[in-house]
This record gives C-alpha cells, sequence and structure tokens, in this order.
C-alpha cells in the first residue's frame, strides 16, 4: 500500500463511526502523521471520545484516556512508584500518559500543575519520575479536549502551553440529516466495538519518517514565514505567531500533502492548515474582542492579502 | 510591508547620491534669487542627512538642526561667530517681530531671517522625504524626474545655464534609480545582500550608466529641431501669430506687407491660398521692392506712375512677353481674398467680371484691383499669358559697359545701404570675377549659394543684431536660412556690382493636384510663399532669377548659340535638386569623425525637412502602438501559440508559457486573487470554461514547480491544453 492510501484507510475507517466529520478526522490524522498534538474545543457530547478511539483503533494503537478534575495530581498523569512489600523495593506504576494515543478529556477543569505536567510529557515525549527518565513509547499522540472557556469552573490554558498543540480543532455539531444517521447506525450496537485496525504501528512509525520527506520549496518556506510575519504586525494582535508556529505550520502542511498525494507542498496545503495552526497561537487586543474579530478572522484575512509565490523572482 | 534597508554602507551610499542630486536644486534657487551662503544651506542638507543615517531620535537631530537654523541665523544677521547675549536678544526680538507680522497678516513686514528659517524648514522637509524615498520606499524616480523637469524648465525659462546641471542629474538620477530599485528587490525578496551579489548585479549598471552618459556628453549633437519655445509662446502672446515676417521670433510663412525686419524662424501654414489652372508651372508675382535697409525691405515713394486698364486691356508689366505661339491663360480660383492679382510672367491681359479695372504701380509691379473705384477682392480671374524666352546669345553679348548709359529711374534699384560691410562687395566681385558678361555674373551670384555649403531652413534663422547686416549675416556666418535669405542676398550682390535688381514677392509654383483638360491645377499653399530676384539686363530687360536652394525658378532660356557647342550652357534655370548640397565636396582627405558629424548633420536636417511628417508620423505610430497594446490580448495568442510549438518542449518553456497564460487570463478578465492559490484560481478558470485544462496545467506547474519535478511531463498533453486555453482567451 502506498502512503496515501494507509492514511486514506485510516479515516475511512473513522468515517465508519463518526458520521459528517471527515474534515476532523483528515485534521487528526495529519497531526498524528506529523507527530503533534491536537487540541480539540467543544461542547461535551459531539463524538470528541469516539473520534479519539476510532483513531487509536484503526492504528492499533494502544488507548488511554484521562478524565481531568480540578482534584486530578500530576501523578495520576505520569504515573507514581509504590513500594512493593513483596519485592522490597519501589515500583513504578505508569500513568495513563504512557499510552500511545491519549485522550485528555476536559483539559482545562484541572489545576495548571496538572496540565503542565501533560504538556511537559508532550513536548519531551518523556516523563521523569523520582529522578527516573521514562520514554513514552512511540507513537505518541495526545488529542486533549476542552470546553470553551467562557464555562465556568475552568483554568484557562496559558498561551504558552497552547503554543505546544500543533492543531486546535472544533467539531461543531452535526447536521439533522447526519444526527439522524448517528442514531440510526447506534440503534443495536454501538459500532465502534466493531472497528479493526486497519494499519500497524509499524506502518505508522513508517508513515511519521516517511512525511519528512515532503518537500517543501524554498518559495513555500518563504511564504510561511511571510503569513507568520504578518500576524506579528496586525494591528488586533498583541501577540503574534511564534517561529515554532510557522515550523508547525510547515509539518503539518507536509502531512497533508502526503494525505493528498502529493510529494510536494503547495500553497494550498498552508492555506488550509494555516487557521487551524495559527489560530491558538495569537492573543488579541481587547480592540479586537470589541469589534467582534476572532483569530480566525485574522488569519483569514492575512491569506487574502498575503502574495501567494507562484514565481521565482531571483533566478536560483 | 515596510521594507528597510539593512546595509548602511548602501544606505550612505544612496544619500550622497541623493545629496548631489538635491545640491542641484539649491545651486540654481541660490543663483537666481542672488542669496548668498550656498554652502550654509548645503550643510544643513548634509546635517539632516547624517541624523537620518545615524537614525538619531527626533528629539535629539531636532533640537541639532534648531541650533544650526539659530546659529546660522546669528551668524548671517549679527555677524556674531557664536552664540552671544546680542545674538540671543536679537533672536528674540525677531520673533516677536514676525509674529506680530503674522497675526496681524501683513506679510510686508517679515523680516529677512524669517524667510531664511521658512527656507530652512523647507529643507528640512524636503530632506526628511527624501530619507523616506530612500530608506523606506526605497524608489527615488519622482524626485528624480521632478529634478529633470526642473532643470529643463530652468534652463528654457530663466537665465541659468543648466547644461552640466542636467548631465549631472541625469548621471546621479540614473545610477541612483538602478542601485535602489536592485536594493528593492533584494529587500522584498528577503536576499540578503552581502556574497558580492548585490556588487555583482550593479557593476552592469554602473558601466552602463557610464558609458551612455559619455556618449551623450561626447557625441556630436543635433541642433535642436524646435526653435526656442519662449519667443514663439511670446509671439503668440503678443498676437503676432499670422501673417508677418517680422515679429521677433517665429513668424508664420505666407504672404504678408511689412518687410521691414526679416529673419527668425518660420512656422509652416498648409491653408490653402488658392488654385491655379495652367498647362505649366509658374511663379506667381505679386509686387517688387526696392529699398534695401539692411534689416529687410521697404519700397521707395518717389515718382510713382500709376497705369489703369480695364478687362481685356493688354497689361504692360515692365516684363518681356514671350512668343505668341507660347500663349497660355491661367484661371485662378481663391480661398483667401486679396485686393490684388498674382501674375505669371508674360501676363498679357486678365479676365474678370466686367466693371473690374486694374491698376498696376510702376514702383512695386502690384496689379491691384477695383470696381467703381472700390477696392475689391476677387475670387476668380483668369490670366492670358506668354512666358517670356530669353535668348542666350543675347543674353551673353551683354556687357558692363553698358551699365553705364542707364537712365537715373534705374537708381533705386541701385540703392545700398550706407553700413553695408565691405566683405559683401568683395564676396560679389569675386564670384563673378572671371564672367565678363551680365547675365554671368548674374548666373554666377544664383549658383553660388548650393555650392558653397549653404542650407535652406525654416526654423533656425537668426535675426540679425541691431548692429549686423541681414544679408552681411547670412553670407558669413549663418550660411542657413530661406528664401528671404537667398534672394535678399543676391539682390545686395548684383547691386553691389551695380547691376539693377529688385526683390520679388509672390508665390512659388504650388503643388499639382490634378489634370482639367489637359491642364494643371496647382494648388498654392502659404507654404509656397516666396521671394525672388528680377535683375535688368541692358538690352534684355527685366529677368527673373532664383537663388533659393530647393527651387525651380522661372522663365526659358532660348539655347540659340550659333556656333559650338562644346559649351554646353552651364544649365541655366535648370530645375536645382531640392536636397541641399551640404558640403557637397566631400573629399576623401576627411576623417571618420567628420563624416560622422556630416552624416548626424544630414540626419539632422531630414529630421528638420519633414518635421511635420515625422510628428504625424510619430503620432500614428504612437496610436498605433497604443491600440495594438490595448487590444493585445486578441493577438498576443496567435504569436504565442506558434512561438512555443517552435520552443524545445521542456520544463522552461513549459513555466513561460504558464505565466504566459495567466497573463493572458487576466487581460481576458479573469484575475487571479492576491492570495488566491493556482490550484482554486484554476478550478475557478475551468469552471468559467467548461474545460479542465487549467487544472491539468497548474498541477503540472506546481509538481515542477513547488516539487521540483521537473521531468516527467506530459509535454505533448499540456501543450494542448495550453493552445486551447490561450486560444480561448483571444475570444
Amino acid at each position: 500500500m502506498k502512503n496515501q492510501e494507509k492514511i486514506l484507510s485510516i479515516i475511512d475507517n473513522i468515517e465508519r463511526v463518526m458520521i459528517g466529520k471527515r474534515d476532523i478526522a483528515e485534521l487528526s490524522v495529519v497531526a498524528l502523521i506529523a507527530q503533534g498534538h491536537v487540541l480539540l474545543e467543544d461542547v461535551p457530547g459531539v463524538g470528541k471520545t469516539m473520534m479519539v478511539r476510532a483513531l487509536a483503533k484503526s492504528v492499533g494503537a494502544q488507548f488511554k484516556r484521562i478524565q481531568f478534575t480540578p482534584d486530578l495530581l500530576p501523578s495520576d498523569v505520569i504515573g507514581v512508584s509504590i513500594y512493593n512489600p513483596k519485592e522490597m523495593e519501589f515500583q513504578f506504576r505508569p500513568g495513563p500518559i504512557m499510552g500511545n494515543i491519549v485522550l485528555a478529556d476536559e483539559i482545562n477543569r484541572t489545576s495548571p500543575k496538572t496540565q503542565s505536567a501533560l504538556l511537559e510529557g508532550m513536548e519531551e515525549a518523556t516523563v521523569t519520575i523520582d529522578g527516573e527518565t521514562m520514554i513514552i513509547p512511540k507513537p505518541f499522540f495526545v488529542m486533549a479536549t476542552q470546553n470553551p472557556i467562557e464555562y465556568e469552573g475552568t483554568y484557562p490554558l496559558p498561551e504558552a502551553q497552547l503554543d505546544r498543540f500543533l492543531l486546535k480543532l472544533r467539531m461543531g455539531y452535526p447536521t439533522h440529516a447526519e444526527e439522524i444517521e448517528v442514531l440510526k447506525r447506534a440503534e443495536r450496537s454501538a459500532p465502534i466495538e466493531d472497528l479493526t485496525a486497519v494499519i500497524s504501528l509499524e506502518d505508522l512509525l513508517h508513515l511519521q519518517k516517511e512525511v519528512k520527506e515532503i518537500i517543501v520549496d524554498d518559495t513555500i518556506k518563504n511564504y510561511i514565514v511571510d503569513l507568520a510575519n504578518r500576524t506579528r504586525k496586525d494591528s488586533y494582535v498583541y501577540l503574534g505567531v511564534s517561529p515554532r508556529g510557522s515550523l508547525a505550520l510547515m509539518k503539518a502542511s507536509q502531512a497533508l500533502a502526503m494525505l493528498r498525494g502529493r510529494d510536494y507542498v503547495t500553497p494550498d496545503d498552508v492555506q488550509y492548515l494555516a487557521p487551524f495552526v495559527f489560530s491558538h497561537r495569537m492573543m488579541l487586543r481587547s480592540e479586537a474582542r470589541y469589534d467582534g474579530i476572532t483569530p480566525e478572522e485574522i488569519v483569514e484575512r492575512i491569506l487574502a492579502k498575503t502574495n501567494v509565490p507562484i514565481k521565482r523572482l531571483v533566478k536560483q | 510591508m515596510k521594507i528597510s534597508l539593512r546595509n548602511k554602507w548602501l544606505q550612505a551610499i544612496f544619500y550622497v547620491l541623493v545629496f548631489f542630486l538635491l545640491r542641484e536644486w539649491l545651486i540654481p534657487v541660490v543663483e537666481l534669487t542672488d542669496t548668498n551662503y550656498l554652502s550654509i544651506f548645503l550643510a544643513f542638507i548634509v546635517l539632516c542627512f547624517v541624523f537620518s543615517f545615524l537614525s538619531i531620535p527626533w528629539w535629539l537631530s531636532g533640537l541639532g538642526k534648531l541650533v544650526y537654523i539659530f546659529w546660522v541665523l546669528i551668524f548671517i544677521y549679527t555677524d556674531q561667530v557664536f552664540f552671544s547675549p546680542e545674538g540671543f536678544s536679537f533672536l528674540i526680538k525677531d520673533v516677536f517681530i514676525n509674529l506680530e507680522a503674522l497675526m496681524s497678516r501683513d506679510l510686508s513686514v517679515v523680516t529677512d531671517s524669517f524667510r531664511t528659517v521658512l527656507f530652512f524648514l523647507l529643507l528640512w522637509m524636503t530632506a526628511y522625504l527624501i530619507h523616506h524615498w530612500i530608506s523606506v520606499r526605497l524608489n527615488i524616480f519622482l524626485f528624480f524626474f521632478m529634478t529633470v523637469i526642473f532643470m529643463a524648465v530652468l534652463d528654457t525659462f530663466s537665465p541659468y545655464d543648466a547644461d552640466g546641471a542636467i548631465l549631472r542629474v541625469m548621471l546621479v538620477g540614473l545610477l541612483l534609480s538602478g542601485l535602489l530599485k536592485v536594493a528593492k528587490i533584494f529587500e522584498s525578496n528577503h536576499i540578503s545582500m552581502g556574497q558580492g551579489k548585490y556588487t555583482n548585479l550593479i557593476v552592469p549598471l554602473i558601466v552602463l550608466v557610464g558609458f551612455s552618459g559619455a556618449m551623450g556628453y561626447l557625441l556630436p549633437k543635433a541642433a535642436p529641431v524646435w526653435a526656442d519655445p519662449v519667443p514663439f509662446i511670446q509671439s503668440f502672446a503678443d498676437g503676432a501669430g499670422g501673417g508677418q515676417g517680422s515679429a521677433k521670433g517665429v513668424g508664420r510663412i505666407g504672404y504678408g506687407e511689412d518687410d521691414s525686419n526679416l529673419g527668425g524662424a518660420y512656422l509652416p501654414d498648409s491653408t490653402v491660398v488658392f488654385e491655379a489652372t495652367v498647362k505649366t508651372p509658374q511663379y506667381w508675382k505679386i509686387e517688387t521692392k526696392d529699398t534695401y535697409t539692411s534689416k529687410g525691405w521697404e519700397q521707395s515713394v518717389g515718382s510713382n506712375e500709376i497705369r489703369n486698364y480695364t478687362v481685356g486691356d493688354q497689361i504692360d508689366t515692365g516684363i518681356a512677353v514671350g512668343p505668341v505661339e507660347d500663349h497660355d491663360v491661367a484661371s485662378f480660383t481663391f480661398l483667401l481674398q486679396y485686393p490684388f492679382l498674382m501674375y505669371p510672367y508674360g501676363s498679357i491681359a486678365a479676365e474678370a467680371p466686367v466693371g473690374t479695372t486694374f491698376s498696376i504701380s510702376n514702383n512695386t509691379q502690384k496689379i491691384e484691383t477695383f470696381q467703381q473705384n472700390d477696392k475689391v477682392e476677387l475670387k476668380e480671374y483668369s490670366i492670358s499669358f506668354s512666358e517670356p524666352s530669353y535668348s542666350l546669345t543675347a543674353l551673353r553679348a551683354t556687357t558692363t559697359e553698358s551699365l553705364a548709359q542707364l537712365t537715373p529711374e534705374f537708381d533705386r534699384y541701385l540703392q545700398l545701404p550706407e553700413g553695408l560691410p565691405e566683405r559683401v562687395r568683395e564676396l560679389a566681385y569675386s564670384i563673378t570675377e572671371d564672367k565678363t558678361s551680365l547675365y554671368e555674373k548674374a548666373r554666377a551670384l544664383e549658383s553660388y549659394f548650393p555650392r558653397n555649403g549653404f542650407i535652406y531652413d525654416q526654423t533656425n534663422v537668426s535675426i540679425p543684431k541691431s548692429s549686423q547686416d541681414y544679408v552681411d549675416q547670412f553670407l558669413f556666418e549663418t550660411k542657413r536660412g530661406y528664401c528671404d535669405n537667398f534672394s535678399t542676398s543676391m539682390v545686395v550682390m548684383l547691386r553691389s556690382l551695380d547691376i539693377p535688381a529688385r526683390w520679388v514677392k509672390g508665390f512659388a509654383e504650388g503643388e499639382a493636384m490634378r489634370n482639367d483638360n489637359g491642364d494643371r491645377v496647382y494648388q498654392i499653399t502659404n507654404n509656397n510663399a516666396h521671394s525672388w530676384v528680377e535683375a535688368y539686363l541692358p538690352g534684355i530687360g527685366w529677368m527673373p532669377f532664383e537663388p533659393t536652394i530647393g527651387f525651380s525658378g522661372t522663365g526659358n532660356i532660348d539655347f540659340d548659340l550659333e556656333s559650338d557647342s562644346t559649351e554646353t550652357p552651364a544649365v541655366p534655370l535648370a530645375p536645382k535638386k531640392p536636397e541641399k548640397p551640404k558640403a557637397a565636396v566631400a573629399s576623401d582627405s576627411k576623417s571618420i569623425s567628420e563624416r560622422f558629424t556630416e552624416m548626424m548633420e544630414d540626419v539632422a536636417d531630414w529630421v528638420s525637412e519633414n518635421r511635420v511628417q515625422i510628428i504625424f508620423g510619430s503620432i500614428a505610430l504612437i496610436a498605433l502602438g497604443l491600440i495594438l497594446y490595448r487590444i493585445r490580448k486578441r493577438w498576443m495568442p496567435k504569436l504565442l501559440v506558434p512561438y512555443y510549438r517552435l520552443r524545445k518542449e521542456n520544463w522552461q518553456s513549459f513555466e513561460t508559457s504558464y505565466h504566459h497564460l495567466l497573463h493572458q487570463l487576466s487581460l481576458f478578465g479573469i484575475k487571479r486573487g492576491e492570495g488566491q492559490t493556482l490550484q482554486s484560481y484554476a478550478k475557478y478558470v475551468d469552471g468559467f470554461f467548461g474545460t479542465k485544462d487549467m487544472k491539468t496545467l497548474t498541477s503540472a506547474y506546481e509538481k515542477g514547480f513547488y516539487g521540483r519535478e521537473i521531468k516527467s511531463h506530459e509535454w505533448v498533453q499540456l501543450r494542448e491544453s495550453w493552445e486551447n486555453l490561450i486560444n480561448r482567451t483571444s475570444g
């Protein structure tokens, strides 16, 4: 099977249980292949958990779930060493983070201390307990969900930590017809139980390696940097996209190009991903809020104004 | 996006270059307004630039400039070298005076020092603007262009001589524009300027600017095709645009009464004066003048005899009439109106409405027309005539001795101004020395001009200065002029040989328009207004001569020599070639540079002769070019298709052809948005035309451009798609 076919088979598999959410499935897979993590921001009950479980099952990965609550401790996430009287020594009991695909549900409900334990793990792909560094098994993919921060009793994620998510997605409600289809399928049995893996973990690791070979032309790099630069200069934006954001956009674009069956990135890839990569990495001025401008709108505006590279002005 | 220049060295060069441009503004201003202290103003500009260059904070640089301005004020107006109590009290007093003046709106009270401050402020603003142009916008063209215009206007309308300035401005401006353009390309593409890249690009620029500057400076320059526009504009302003050649400036060609101040440029005027139907081309005479004033012609008032004739009478014009068998009739139809006749040589009688009388003045040979004692302007009339024919034998028999027997009535035709330079006379003698008969002497004078480097020109003709003689100036200094110069010179030279001669005005033969029952219809326009010469040869009578280069003359010579034909007559009155024999004797010894100069002069002459055609031709060409440019979307594909068929099938030609297609599409009206990707544009284009070609092409292009895969493409298929689309855009 070719790389693209492998990716598409995952997405098709997810679609069997997730109705009308192909774009979210695609983006999740893009993040998975680009070795990034996803932040899903939405109200409860639209299928966030189902999404992650389907993804985990499709690639045959170990699925772990952490339900964040205000009293959750970092050790509940990364694990804890417990004294074993029989063996006369401390034994490490890994926490839920030591899985391949982790659903961090309602991440903004827990205290910043616990949040950062998770986020550090996400960034380094290692956890340190009692001076011992443990490597989280690969592939490692976290999908965190959060309720929109206007809701009460939440600890909003700091901007620096938001930066660690590759993509921020929003599921949204299904359409009327889609919702009927959801009901129909769940009438007799839960379809998620029937889902089987379509590729192996080795395949996934292979894809994660291959994606780095996707060509990103200098003009595309220039384009990405132009876009990031413009977010920094926008009058509504207090804090623009960091270089980590530019890098994220490039990596995600490579994965998307692979998904679309190309071995090179085009401006279309960049434009498609830019809102998902950039919007949670910007801090807006209060004027933007007064004017009702969202980060997504700012990204759209910048995309419309930035020249797409179609020609080399200086021959190389 | 704001582009700012990083390379400080380069920026310093820009500042130095632009300083020279700004200096060119300051020099004439200071010169023309009698302002002193140029160096103080220049130093201020340098100060402004240095502050900008070093990015001094605005408050500090502002303070520095103000201190400088105040110091200059104190220095200029109180002669104190340093700040002193007297200086400060002067400043404070001055501030109050000027504030008061401004408050009371009494600008006449404003002191000079305040004007100086204002001038400094102007310089300050200019320096700031220039700083913005060269270090932020990276574009100086506007300023450069304005500088050139400013120089040209000053040079034309003011006493300031901008010859050197315009050269400096062009060199510095071109260099600066080029450097800035390169810098801008580097900046906008985020290319660092180091690594010798910049040098590689600017070396050809410097070489090119240097070379073209040197060529422009060293090559011989053609004389201006247009005369100095200032007198022209003034002559229009004075309402002297029409008719007279007397206006000190550019006149408009045509018949006029006042010839007292000859010289100056003429504008062509193709207004039709009349049409004449006649078998052979004729000169149409109006009148003669007898008194040369050193500046032009006037008519003496002496005893004037007026003879009156009625319709059909035989009119005596004082010119011999040709044989009866050469009898001919010329009919005139006038579009402009004059109360006198224009008649050919050898006129016999005039036909006009009954009741018309003709009165010819013995002094001027002007035939005025009357009806019931009132001057009348005839619209149509005809004149029967027989062109005079002169026997060569008789002509050659004319002798200088016979001149002694002339009656005093010819004295007025021998008049010469007292101040006529002796060298005119000497020239006349030297030309005619070896000729015996009067006729041959006259002929020698007539043919002197084309053989000695004289040039026919209507535009670059000088007006004699008050101390100068019109003829002398033409013969010895300018050697460039039109009929008045040639004919007057010949008359003066004839008179200096004691041969009676007079100056004739009228129209040349005009342009043959069509045939009318074996006759030709000639159209005579103001452009045909002309002057020539009549000389009196004892035993022959008055005979016309035509010294003007490019005109054919009138009158027949009967080659009735009895014996030897070995001595062929020197082609008398044969039509001269209309070209000027400029430096006709181009000897082989001439150096290349001389020949080149001659060639350039030829070109300049040709240009000035065919000015009208060239102007209209250029306008037509420009118009054609504009039209072609406007409809280029229609014909470009027709050229592009065969062009790309001939080109090699490879990535390079595909790439350029794809960009041509994009350009064509945008001309067609399907424009790609600034942030629109090629794929979404292709989708739109395909949707518009109902094709899939744009998608095919775009995918191939993206694969090559973003994916660096430039080999494995289906060139033939791509070209088909491309041709399909590009042909659609021409619809």
